[in-house]
């Protein structure tokens, strides 16, 4: 590992500011489960981190009925999954970081970091997705919403410019959530997903997200509209599970081929549709 | 029996809770340089040019060798490597050029400055295109290459051994048979994983003595491989292995240590530490070999199997020093646990440029029984025979013969197949409670020999104290399968001292005495019959002591409980601890001096084979034989398979510690399972793809079964207690019972391993679409 300059900010600006002041070479550090291993192999030489986990308002995780559930940006993944209204009221999303990583990952690991590594897998962007959260970002320009569909760019590249910080996620309050997590891999525990989707029906609507299918997470919105208005047979599910399937384009890689992924992009919305009717 | 066979808790446990018990990476001495290697970015290529003047340049940086400073050649039983390339590359991630610095990070940053220039060399990296007549040669002077007498590389080839089987007369025997049955397999390269990565530490003080800590399975041999490669005498070099955190082979023979060393030599004095990394732990330590198996097998109506002709091509990679002997060991078992008269098998190593092939739990039993228990389910399909009858008929059994046509005077294995079945019903029908998922069920048999050179030695100290208790001396390494306590539990047993009484030493070649290696599950078999003779040795002259003190005939003397005692009457008795310096006379004078025993082994009458039949009636010391069952749960959507239960049982000829015994059998269960399920290292034009567990996936705990462990114990008569060793041989049935399983519940063929999702999947689709 390269040598770097450290700080640990206790504002968000002057966070901020050491971003734009140390230029582009400037790294935010949050759990680090991402970022040290990829500056241990040398993939990322930073040459200033800036840690945000001394930011005391990123740690926060409340929910309002109106406004719904904020979670900041350094509250790490096992103590959303495990938080009481996470559980009632967002259990897909509970679900989902649940099967990031390891135990030992997912007390360092936030989901913050999990959207703004943006890897095409993230466990929990389909959740995010499906619930249409929204990402709170802080600028040098003052504060922004960035819908989480606009903040996947590419493969390892999000909407965000050098000196925003995330402050954290909104996720709506929803009536009901009724959804269903899907996650496909080689091996249960401690595995990237071959292929992640999250279903939620929320007041007759039915919304339809996918991981590992894409250079970014997706929403599969022509079978969101196919679905629209009909009952969920089983000859529903199949079809829509075919054109879920094909709004993806996958690709091979050491993990899986494309065809094996196709297929399983059918078999988890499926899965996920089938949860959601009972 | 008083300690052996009992659960004696573990020696080295709470060393090992505790964190007291040092690693080699634990180690740190004044003054000590790190070391980083430079490694081939190619998989076969001239080494046209080596530059390091800017390397050099860089602050920190005290040594650079490259394989031109030392280019001896070494290997266990096939001189053909070297620690660091000399002219040429032969796989991606060769040793080129090694650094000592400051720091590690020095080290590293120094190796990135290294440049060479290569030429590059056409590439085989498949092993039966390797074996074809204009396949590039990748060690061109195989002819002028040493080696132990009982291989046969083949000059001007790519066939580093070639080891035959020519029993009976198979095409006669084809022609009689009722059906003939063609079948292919393949394994994939796997990596041990051992928790603990590789790690050495040499030292080499001013006049010229080399110390090296390492963590090794087998200081003696390192020291050997070491003496030979870098001509230094054996009693100047000092090879020290504190404790070792796993090895399943990748510590046998020499890695690193090679490494380390010339840097050492050069640094004046200064103390230089390698460790591998994980990626190293994949490409650079020791690989399973790749095998492709086929098999003709020639079959009678009722079962009855009469032929079998087979073939073993094995990925032996760049160098074969330690694989060729793989090779040997897949023909002593070349048709597995069954008895069959007439057999031709060819087993060849195969370099190709791939990382190295070596050592790894089994021994190439697990890779070759993979095909020979598919094969035998897919003929008792096509049959019709029940596969546990198949079995029964064709199993080896007393009376018999194995493939070397050595005749068969103890063997378990109908025992524990029947042991096996008390808990395990083949035939019960569960229905899985997901409509997605079929249960399965399946078995398979394992068989092993160690494989070892015939005249190995061991060798064992035992030495009292004043006070009764003792040390016990050994280099038999403890490297998670609990020799430590095992060896300690023997002496204990035989000196009738408690084993809290007795503290075990190994893994010092200047204090320790010798032992070959830690390897072939022989330790608990040949340390063990060491210790045993040392501590008779002892105990000899305890008695001996005892009986001019108590005035008493030897033959009316026993050890109990730290007392030599009348077996007549038994309040005449003299404390051990009275008797550990001599005896003190009643006049005041001293005889004899300290008790020390000492105790060898070499396995009795273990022989060459004939090299052109590879027949013999006693090439190994024995056999281990078991069997298992597993219930499976496959996803028939997803592919994804669970292994729900494992019942097992090994002929272990005497459990010596019941707990010990049991977690090895699980432990290698579970390593089953993994070569089952997922592990596979692979590779696209000699690049390694997934060197990380990223992307090589072994079992969580989330993944253990539920197991029904198992014993028989028909005792081995040169065992110590019986006993007969079990740690490699418990992994083998593992992943065969899984296939078989899977095969037979969905009707499907899947002939390599890992079964992955994928596989199962198109399987299925062919399957349907036929």
């Amino acid at each position: 590992m390269k040598n770097f300059e450290y700080f640990k900010p206790s504002t968000l600006k002057e966070a901020s500011e050491l971003l734009i002041k140390k230029g582009a070479n400037a790294h935010i550090l949050n759990g680090g489960t991402d970022l040290i291993i990829r500056m241990k192999e040398g993939i990322t030489s930073p040459d200033v981190v800036v840690d945000i986990k001394g930011i005391k308002e990123l740690h926060n995780i409340k929910f309002d009925e109106k406004e719904g559930l904020f979670v900041g940006a350094c509250v790490v993944l096992n103590d959303m999954a495990h938080n009481q209204i996470v559980k009632e009221k967002y259990k897909v999303l509970s679900n989902a970081a649940k099967s990031v990583g390891s135990g030992q990952i997912r007390n360092k690991a936030t989901m913050t970091g999990n959207i703004c590594n943006a890897s095409p897998l993230a466990d929990t962007s389909t959740p995010l997705l499906a619930l249409d959260a929204k990402v709170l970002v802080y600028g040098p320009n003052g504060e922004r919403e960035i819908p989480i569909n606009e903040l996947f760019v590419w493969v390892r590249k999000v909407s965000l410019e050098h000196g925003e910080i995330v402050k954290g996620v909104r996720i709506p309050a929803y009536e009901n959530i009724i959804g269903d997590f899907q996650k496909i891999s080689r091996r249960k525990e401690v595995d990237l997903s071959t292929v992640a989707s999250t279903v939620v029906k929320i007041n007759d609507e039915i919304r339809i997200a996918l991981a590992s299918v894409a250079p970014t997470p997706i929403r599969a919105r022509k079978a969101e509209s196919f679905i629209k208005g009909k009952k969920l047979t089983d000859e529903v599910i199949e079809e829509a599970a075919k054109i879920a399937a094909s709004e993806a384009s996958p690709i091979e890689d050491v993990r899986a081929s494309k065809e094996y992924r196709i297929e399983m992009i059918k078999i988890a919305v499926k899965r996920n549709l089938n949860a959601v009717r009972s | 029996m008083k300690y052996v066979g009992t659960s004696v808790n573990r020696v080295d446990g709470i060393k090992k809770v505790t964190g007291d018990l040092k690693y080699v990476d634990d180690l740190k001495f004044p003054r000590m340089l790190y070391a980083a290697v430079k490694r081939s970015t190619r998989p076969h290529a001239k080494i046209i040019h080596i530059d390091i003047s800017k390397a050099e340049k860089l602050p920190g940086v005290k040594v650079i060798t490259t394989g031109k400073d030392f280019p001896k050649r070494v290997g266990l039983y096939l001189e053909d490597k070297n620690f660091l390339a000399v002219d040429k590359v032969r796989y991606m991630g060769e040793a080129v050029a090694a650094v000592a610095a400051e720091t590690e990070e020095i080290a590293h940053e120094a190796v990135k400055l290294i440049e060479i220039e290569y030429e590059d060399l056409p590439i085989v990296t498949n092993a039966l295109d390797a074996m074809k007549e204009d396949a590039p040669l990748i060690h061109p002077d195989l002819g002028t290459y040493k080696y132990a007498s009982v291989f046969a590389p083949k000059p001007d080839t790519n066939i580093s051994n070639h080891y035959k089987v020519r029993k009976g007369d198979v095409e006669e025997a084809f022609k009689k048979a009722d059906y003939i049955f063609e079948n292919d397999f393949y394994v994939p390269h796997i990596q041990h994983c051992p928790i603990e990565n590789h790690s050495a530490i040499a030292s080499v003080d001013r006049e010229g003595s080399l110390t090296v800590w390492a963590s090794c399975q087998s200081p003696y041999a390192v020291r050997l491989a070491l003496s030979v490669a870098f001509d230094i005498p054996l009693n100047k070099i000092r090879v020290l292995s504190p404790a070792v955190g796993g090895g399943f082979g990748s510590k046998a023979g020499t890695t690193l240590e090679g490494i380390v060393i010339p840097l050492a030599m050069k640094s004046k004095g200064r103390p230089v530490k390698l460790t591998f990394s994980r990626k190293d732990e994949f490409i650079n330590s020791f690989v399973r070999q790749g095998m492709h198996s086929k098999f003709k097998t020639g079959v009678m109506k009722n079962g009855k199997i009469i032929a079998i002709k087979d073939q073993y091509v094995w990925d032996g990679g760049a160098y074969t020093e330690y694989g060729v002997n793989i090779t040997k060991a897949a023909g002593f078992a070349a048709v597995g646990p069954y008895d069959i008269e007439n057999i031709w098998c060819d087993s060849y190593c195969v370099y190709t440029n791939h990382p190295v092939g070596g050592p790894y739990r089994g021994f190439g039993m697990s890779e070759i029984q993979f095909g020979i228990e598919r094969n035998m389910n897919i003929i008792a399909n096509e049959l019709g025979i029940d596969p546990i009858e198949i079995r029964r008929i064709n199993a080896q059994k007393v009376g018999g013969r194995t493939a070397t046509n050595a005749p068969i005077d103890t063997c378990g294995l109908l025992d524990c197949l029947d042991q096996v079945l008390e808990d395990f019903d083949p035939n019960e029908k569960v229905e899985s409670l997901s409509p997605n998922k079929v249960r399965a069920k399946g078995i398979a048999f394992g068989m092993k020999a160690p494989s070892m050179p015939n005249n190995v030695a061991s060798s064992a100290i035992v030495r009292l104290n004043e006070d009764g208790t003792a040390y016990l001396l050994v280099s038999a390494q403890d490297i998670g399968q609990g020799s430590d306590t095992a060896l300690t539990q023997f002496a204990a047993e035989v000196l009738s001292i408690p084993p809290e009484k007795i503290t075990i030493k190994t893994g010092d070649t200047d204090h320790t005495p010798y032992e070959w290696q830690t390897v072939a599950s022989r330790i608990t078999y040949c340390a063990g019959n060491s210790v045993i003779n040392a501590c008779e040795d002892a105990k000899a002259q305890l008695l001996e002591l005892a009986s001019l003190k108590l005035g008493i005939y030897k033959r009316d003397l026993k050890l109990e409980d730290g007392y030599v005692v009348s077996t007549i009457y038994p309040d005449k008795k003299v404390a051990i601890a009275d008797l550990s310096l001599g005896l003190t006379m009643p006049d005041g004078s001293g005889i004899h001096g300290p008790i020390i025993g000492r105790g060898v082994f070499i396995p009795p009458n273990v022989k060459d084979h004939d090299h052109e039949t590879g027949l013999g009636d006693k090439p190994v010391a024995y056999w281990t034989y078991g069997c298992q069952g597993v219930d499976i749960e496959v996803d028939t959507q997803t592919g994804n398979i669970k292994v729900l239960n494992v019942v097992s049982s090994f002929d272990v000829g005497k459990v010596v510690n019941p707990t010990l015994v049991e977690g090895q059998i699980e432990g290698a269960i579970v390593q089953g399972i993994g070569s089952a399920l997922w592990e596979e290292l692979k590779f696209k034009d000699g690049k390694p793809l997934n060197p990380s567990f990223v992307d090589y996936k072994i079992p969580t705990a989330n993944d253990m079964p539920e197991m029904i462990i198992k014993f028989i114990e028909n005792e081995e008569k040169t065992g110590p207690f019986g006993a007969r060793g079990v740690s490699e041989p418990a992994m083998i049935p593992s992943a065969p019972a899984i296939a078989n399983a899977l095969c037979d519940a969905l009707g499907i063929t899947i002939n390599s391993l890992p079964l992955t999702p994928e596989k199962v999947l198109n399987a299925m689709k062919e399957k349907n679409n036929k």
